[in-house]
This record gives structure tokens, C-alpha cells and sequence, in this order.
């Protein structure tokens, strides 16, 4: 009882002054309230049109495949050498297939395909290195064209 | 003594000509008189120097447009150099994952210095090694009327300049890499020698980078192609503000 009583004594004018002071900030405004007032969101990143980086990546087609490997996904072939497609299938690498024997010259450039992820990195750990070694190269299976299905 | 020296001669060399926002060879002035008026006066420097934000970068992009652009995605988590893990969000299913939120600042940092630079007539120089996106750089470069280096790098083409191109050399004020690996596991030349020339650089930097050269580091995904063109778009239009402010502050 008596601690509490000491301890309300003790604070109240510290407390008293401090509000005091505040008003007083409050009642003139300087410059320099006023140049900070202006540019105080100015620094911010346009939080307000764009979601938080979190909101997106939980909400993102990346999240909702789960564990990649063995999944489908439609993918698109950017270029072709020879007998090869290199395909965008909208992750961070592409990933190179042969070209099919069957309905060979449908495979262009632009062509939509069907894929089957087997792995989203080319890269392990060799003997000698502190670091993995990768490909800068996805695996992936290639399925067939993608319009075949909706036929 | 021989170094200052050079520096003088290089710059009475370079009075009479001055570079007017592209990188088409200088075309000398016919009088000195014309140059004192070409210059920006003093305060208006200030005032733009002053300012946080002066050439608006910070509504280039959103994080949407970062997350579009797949800026987010970073190597198995075996390739992790311990010095991006501040820049990393987490880890999903082995892939590193970058904090969008803090590469958006970085990069808003990243572009404010080269509109800058492009304001103050610097030099700039995109360095990019592998072929897939060459092409795709060295185009941007030359919409924006700078320079671009996406082939071998040898070396010494900074350190050694006066020997190899046979005469005083101005060298870049500003690099951009847009990656800084040379091969997967060794890092641009170029990133030592522009630190070992006092050159300010903007680099992005992968999971799998070292940053600790670079003077203005960006984390995100180098590999891309789509990654790769949300960087150059960005440099390019944050260049081409700060070049029209010059050209409207010079009244030309």
C-alpha cells in the first residue's frame, strides 16, 4: 500500500511535464514539422496499390503446386536447336527436351506443351566444390502438346 | 605524380567537348563561352541532390510487378552463399525464396543513384556474362544511349586502361551488372577491378553471389530472361529521367 502510494507521488509531475511539453510542440509547428510532415511517406514503397510481398507468395500458382516433382504444367518452347526445345514453364530456368518422334514438326517456337516436372534445378554437390554445382536447367518430361487434350 | 598529371591533360582534352545524352562520339563546341552556359547552376544541383527522391523512381514498380517478373525465385539451397541469407525470405521445398519487400528497396536505392549519375552526365556501363540474354542487354543499353560489355571480360580493360587502349581512357562512373557471375562458381572480373578503380557498381545478386564488392547490391534472380528484362526496363527508364531532367535544366 505504501509503495503504491510512493510510486503515483514519485511519477505524477514527470508525467504532468511531459504533457506539457507536448502541447506545446503541438501549438508551434516549425519548418521543420512541416518539411517532415510532407516528406514522411516519401520514402515508403507504393504499399498501398501493390499486396505485401507475403500475401502474393502465399496466393501464388507456385505455392498451390505443392511439391513440384511429378506434377503437370503447360510450359511454352522459346527456341529450338536441332532436335532440341528449350521450354519456359514460368519458373526461374528452363529446361531442355528432346524433340518427340511423333507429330515431330508441330513442336515450333510458341508451341503450348504439356510437361511433368522431375526436378526444378539441375544441380548437386561434386567432390572438391563448397558449393553445389547447377546446370542453370530444370528436368522435365515432355507430355505433348497442349491443345491435344482440348480436341 | 604521372597519374595527376594524366588527369589534367585528360581534362583540358575534355573541356571543349561536351556529351550530350547519348553515347554518340563528342562533337567539340566552337567556343568556350558555350560550355559555361551548358552548365547547371549550382543550387538547382543541390536542390536535386537534396531531395530523396528527386526523379521519382519509387513508382517505376510495384512488388506485383517484381513478383510477375519472377524476381523472387533464388538457387537450391546448396548453392547459398551465407552473405545473401539477410535478403532471403525462406526456403521452399529446398529453392531459396528472396524477400520482395527488401529488394524493392534496394532496387529503388539502386535506380535513384544511376538517374543520378545519368543526370550528372556519367558513364554507364551494363556487364552481363552468358549468351541467352545478351542480346536482350546490350539492346536496352542502346536505348538508353550508355554502354554495354555482355562478352569475355579480359582483363586489366579497367586497371590497365592507358596500355591497352594506347591513350588516357575515361572509364565508367557508374556499372550496372545485371549478373555478377562469370562462370557458376567464379565472379565478374569486373567487379573487382571497378572496386579496385574506386567505380561505383549496381549488382544483382543471386542466392548463389558474393555481394561484399559491390557498392549498390540489388538481391534477386539473375537467370531469367523475363527477370533479366524487368531489371533493364527499370535502369533504362530511371537513365531516361534523369537524363530529360539535364536536358530541361540545361534548357537545350
Amino acid at each position: 500500500m505504501f509503495l503504491r502510494h510512493l510510486s503515483i507521488k514519485f511519477l505524477s509531475p514527470i508525467s504532468r511535464r511531459l504533457s506539457d511539453s507536448a502541447v506545446v510542440l503541438e501549438a508551434k509547428t516549425g519548418t521543420y514539422a512541416n518539411a517532415f510532415k510532407k516528406f514522411e511517406d516519401l520514402n515508403k514503397p507504393t504499399s498501398e496499390e501493390s499486396e505485401p510481398f507475403v500475401s502474393l507468395l502465399k496466393n501464388s500458382k507456385f505455392i498451390d503446386l505443392g511439391d513440384p516433382e511429378g506434377k503437370v504444367v503447360t510450359g511454352k518452347i522459346f527456341h529450338t536447336v536441332d532436335d532440341d526445345l528449350y521450354i519456359d514453364f514460368g519458373w526461374k530456368f528452363h529446361c531442355v527436351c528432346p524433340r518427340p518422334i511423333k507429330n515431330a514438326s508441330n513442336y515450333v517456337r510458341g508451341t503450348k506443351v504439356r510437361l511433368r516436372i522431375k526436378e526444378l534445378e539441375l544441380s548437386t554437390k561434386f567432390l572438391g566444390f563448397e558449393k553445389d554445382l547447377t546446370l542453370l536447367e530444370a528436368d522435365c518430361q515432355l507430355l505433348g502438346l497442349v491443345q491435344e487434350r482440348s480436341k | 605524380m604521372l597519374k595527376i598529371k594524366n588527369i589534367l591533360t585528360l581534362t583540358e582534352k575534355c573541356a571543349p567537348t561536351i556529351r550530350l545524352l547519348s553515347s554518340a562520339v563528342p562533337q567539340p563546341s566552337e567556343s568556350t563561352t558555350q560550355i559555361e552556359t551548358a552548365q547547371i547552376p549550382s543550387d538547382l544541383q543541390q536542390e536535386v541532390l537534396k531531395h530523396p527522391d528527386y526523379f521519382q523512381v519509387h513508382n517505376l514498380f510495384t512488388v506485383k510487378d517484381l513478383f510477375d517478373a519472377r524476381i523472387h525465385y533464388g538457387h537450391k539451397e546448396g548453392s547459398l552463399d551465407p552473405k545473401m541469407l539477410p535478403y532471403i525470405y525462406g526456403s521452399r521445398l529446398g529453392h531459396t525464396i528472396f524477400d520482395l519487400d527488401k529488394t524493392a528497396e534496394y532496387l529503388r536505392r539502386a535506380l535513384n543513384v544511376a538517374a543520378h549519375i545519368a543526370y550528372r552526365d556519367g558513364v554507364i556501363l551494363f556487364l552481363l556474362r552468358g549468351a541467352q540474354n545478351s542480346h536482350l542487354v546490350e539492346r536496352y543499353a542502346k536505348e538508353c544511349g550508355e554502354f554495354a560489355h555482355t562478352r569475355f571480360w579480359r582483363g586489366g580493360i579497367f586497371t590497365n586502361s592507358e596500355k591497352q587502349f594506347g591513350a588516357v581512357t575515361r572509364l565508367p562512373d557508374l556499372c550496372i551488372f545485371v549478373n555478377t557471375l562469370n562462370t557458376v562458381l567464379t565472379q565478374h572480373t569486373a567487379v573487382r577491378d571497378a572496386a579496385k578503380m574506386g567505380i561505383a557498381t549496381i549488382g544483382i545478386v543471386d542466392s548463389n553471389c558474393n555481394p561484399n564488392l559491390l557498392t549498390y547490391l540489388v538481391p534477386g534472380n539473375d537467370d531469367s530472361p523475363v527477370a533479366v528484362e524487368m531489371y533493364c526496363k527499370l535502369f533504362k527508364e530511371a537513365i531516361l529521367r534523369g537524363k530529360a531532367k539535364r536536358k530541361e535544366h540545361l534548357e537545350i
